[in-house]
């Protein structure tokens, strides 16, 4: 009976000592434990634990598809009477942020959490010739340059996503942590082996991450565009690499990515299938932009072609081989994170732009 | 440090080596040279703030997502919301307190013993699970306000952003973990309350230190700290025991930035002084002197829970032992006060709070 709230009790005799200004408390009420929310049945706890997925089960599982509270009323609880200032959420709408995989990514992105201070091999790190190291740190420098900005312009994000779907704010918190260590190791591996930084990237795809518009468009840039790329870079990570610091690196950042490329994609997915053909067209929009930008930045990218020529090759001829298949690659990978998101046929219109730099690297 | 020419002239020479520009090797603009090893910590954020990579700039007119130390290009993006200066976001302490948040994640699924939870009585599980409806609502709200101002935080200050990204990680474990204890005794999630949309009104780093950090996620750390008066069991006793050590960073990044905006532009004191006279304002008139930690159902929830049932010798203890806890929150408090140099606030703290003052 949560409308006996503020209707108050009886007042009795005040139950503790008074101190002067300290106002003593009232007499028991309790109305709070009599408010009509749903009793869950008591979860058997496995071995992964008490996962999100085993807690939100029944009713606390259901995530409607328009979110009612404007302030932070967790999902399941009675909502207050007085609950204060409107937030600042804009996203109330399911579609607009959610993947039915977000529950499990986050337990997953949990167990999976490493500590590039500890876990890396820092000192398995040989010195290198130097434009072999200097080359490896430009790649590095950019890893973590894209990362950081990724990170920034999602953290900022948060604020924008309502209360109700605490699943997907839990999942991309931690892909905010995932981010942040990425920027971390990257920037370490730079400055530990002889090296230091490279040169900073053009940073046109930076621009569009940092402009978006609507949370899905950020999803296309950074989750679809961005991480299947870079995921694709880092699954060659032991063409790349040169010690096991270097390979271990890129082999748990890609475990990483690929958590960030499932919610992208499941997000779209269902963006995709929430909607008519107005959301398709917004799809088509957000790609083109995004491929352009990507585009630009890759022709830009002067060091950056160099040194991967440089670290893939054993010469410079078999370097631009490896890397138009790494551009091949990263393409592949961008397409079959598409068409997994049910957003299919789009290699014949993927701009001429980024074609271009991905067959004349 | 440059690659030698010899080399980059042999590259060039090489078939396929003519259009290769190689500039950025022949004349890099940015220190090269280091070798840093790791330590006992491992390789960490601050070993690598060495050279000109640990020269953290005073200013910056750094509008692109150059990261500090890195070398600059003349057709680098813009974006204008970046903030230009250090003391805008800077904090000492962020490099360390990173680097132990990344050592010390907990998992609330594993790491707190669920199968332990006893069987108790009803009006204890109640209790519990409306003080964790209360600590659920509000745990959000401490990652959403960091995230507001992560992405005005300049590359050169890039600490700063992983520190609140680690806040942000350790705000959606809280969120889930008083959810999941909520929900694993059957009872469910209860009433929930006016919550703390308030924080988000914030709109400078250093008022969101002052209030968020100083006061709010200080009163909640000093009341998980004392977690083990109110935890019912091991399960609980973990959970509190986790969640304040996580809270304990939060709080200490805030200090530590308040102690440097305090340090190195004494003339806002004034101004961090209003925050805080709107905090203690808000936090000093809640019902039922439950307005430190939450709605008076929350503090009536803290009751039953502190003494162990609702009978009247039972709440009488209860809100005995609240008033301890309140006791210590606004101690520890005027304590983090005199850390960041506001020791005068003694004078001007709300009078309900100065109450509690040892
Ligand atoms: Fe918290
Ligand atoms: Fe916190």
């Amino acid at each position: 009976m949560a409308d006996s709230e503020t209707q108050g009790q009886p007042q009795a005799a005040p139950i503790a000592p008074e101190i002067p200004g300290i106002p003593a408390p009232p007499a028991l009420d309790m109305s709070w434990a009599r408010v009509p929310t749903a009793r869950p049945a008591k979860p058997t706890i496995g071995a992964e634990g008490f996962t999100l997925k085993m807690a939100d089960a029944g009713e606390y599982a259901y995530a409607p598809d328009h979110w009612p509270y404007e302030n932070d009323t967790p999902r399941g609880s009675y909502p207050a009477k007085d609950r204060g200032l409107p937030a600042p959420y804009t996203i109330y709408e399911k579609a607009e942020v959610w993947a039915e995989n977000c529950a499990d990514l986050y337990e997953a992105a949990i167990r999976e959490q490493w500590k590039p201070a500890t876990q890396v091999s820092w000192s398995s790190i040989e010195p290198l010739p130097d434009h072999i190291e200097a080359s490896l740190d430009q790649i590095f420098s950019n890893i973590s340059e894209q990362q950081y900005n990724s990170n920034a312009v999602l953290m900022g994000w948060l604020k924008e996503i309502s209360y109700g779907y605490h699943e997907v704010k839990l999942y991309l918190a931690t892909q905010t942590f995932d981010q942040a260590r990425h920027v971390e190791a990257f920037r370490k591996r730079a400055l530990a082996n002889g090296g230091g930084l490279g040169v900073q990237a053009p940073g046109f795809l930076s621009r569009a991450v940092f402009a978006a518009f609507k949370f899905t468009e950020l999803t296309v840039y950074v989750n679809i565009i961005r991480t299947a790329f870079l995921l694709a870079l880092c699954e060659r990570g032991d063409a790349i690499g040169r010690s096991q610091a270097d390979r271990q690196l890129f082999e748990l950042t890609a475990n990483d990515l690929r958590r960030h490329l499932a919610y992208g994609v499941e997000h779209l997915r269902h963006y995709l299938l929430q909607g008519d053909d107005a959301k398709r067209r917004n799809v088509r929009a957000w790609l083109e932009r995004g491929e352009i930008m990507l585009a630009a930045d890759l022709r830009r990218d002067r060091p950056l072609r160099e040194a991967l020529i440089l670290v893939l090759g054993g010469s410079v001829q078999a370097g631009k081989t490896a890397l138009r298949e790494l551009r091949q690659a990263q393409l592949r990978r961008y397409l079959r994170a598409l068409e997994s998101a049910t957003f299919v046929g789009h290699e014949q219109h993927v701009n001429p732009a980024l074609t271009e730099i991905i067959d004349n690297p | 440090m440059a690659v030698s020419p010899g080399i980059l002239q042999e590259l060039r020479k090489e078939s396929g080596g003519e259009d290769l520009d190689l500039s950025w090797l022949d004349r890099p603009l940015a220190e090269r040279g280091l070798r840093v090893a790791p330590g006992k910590r491992g390789l960490t954020l601050e070993d690598i703030a060495t050279s000109s990579y640990g020269a953290i700039p005073a200013s910056t007119s750094n509008q692109s997502g150059r990261m500090r130390g890195a070398a600059p290009r003349s057709d680098a993006q813009h974006t204008q919301m970046i903030w230009p200066s250090k003391a805008a976001s800077w904090s000492e302490s962020a490099m360390l307190l990173y680097e132990e948040a990344v050592q010390r994640q907990w998992s609330s699924a594993v790491d707190v013993p669920w199968a332990d939870l006893p069987d108790l009585p009803e009006e204890i599980e109640l209790a519990m699970s409306q003080l964790c409806t209360f600590l659920t609502q509000v745990e959000f709200i401490a990652g959403d306000v960091p995230g507001k101002y992560a992405p005005n935080v300049s590359g050169e200050y890039f600490e700063i952003g992983l520190f609140l990204a680690s806040q942000i990680m350790d705000e959606a474990r809280h969120l889930d973990v008083f959810r999941k204890r909520a929900l694993a005794n059957g009872i469910g999630l209860l009433q929930a309350g006016p919550g703390a949309i308030g924080l988000l009104t914030a709109q400078d780093f250093t008022e969101m230190a002052s209030t968020l950090h100083l006061v709010g996620e200080g009163f909640v750390q000093s009341m998980f700290r004392m977690g083990e008066m109110f935890a019912q069991s091991e399960v609980d006793k973990r959970m509190f025991r986790l969640a304040a050590q996580d809270e304990s960073r939060h709080v200490a990044f805030g200090v530590m930035h308040m102690k440097y905006v305090i340090e190195m532009q004494p003339e806002r004191r004034d101004e961090i002084h209003t925050y805080l006279d709107r905090m203690e304002g808000q936090l000093g008139t809640g019902s039922a002197q439950a307005g430190l930690t939450g709605g008076g159902q929350t503090g009536e929830a803290l009751a039953i829970l502190l003494g162990g049932g609702t009978s009247e010798t039972q709440l009488r203890e209860g809100y005995l032992k609240l008033l301890a806890i309140r006791k210590r929150q606004v101690n520890e408090y005027m304590h983090r006060l005199e850390v960041v140099g506001l020791g005068d606030r003694r004078q001007r703290m709300a009078p309900m709070m100065q109450a509690l003052l040892n």
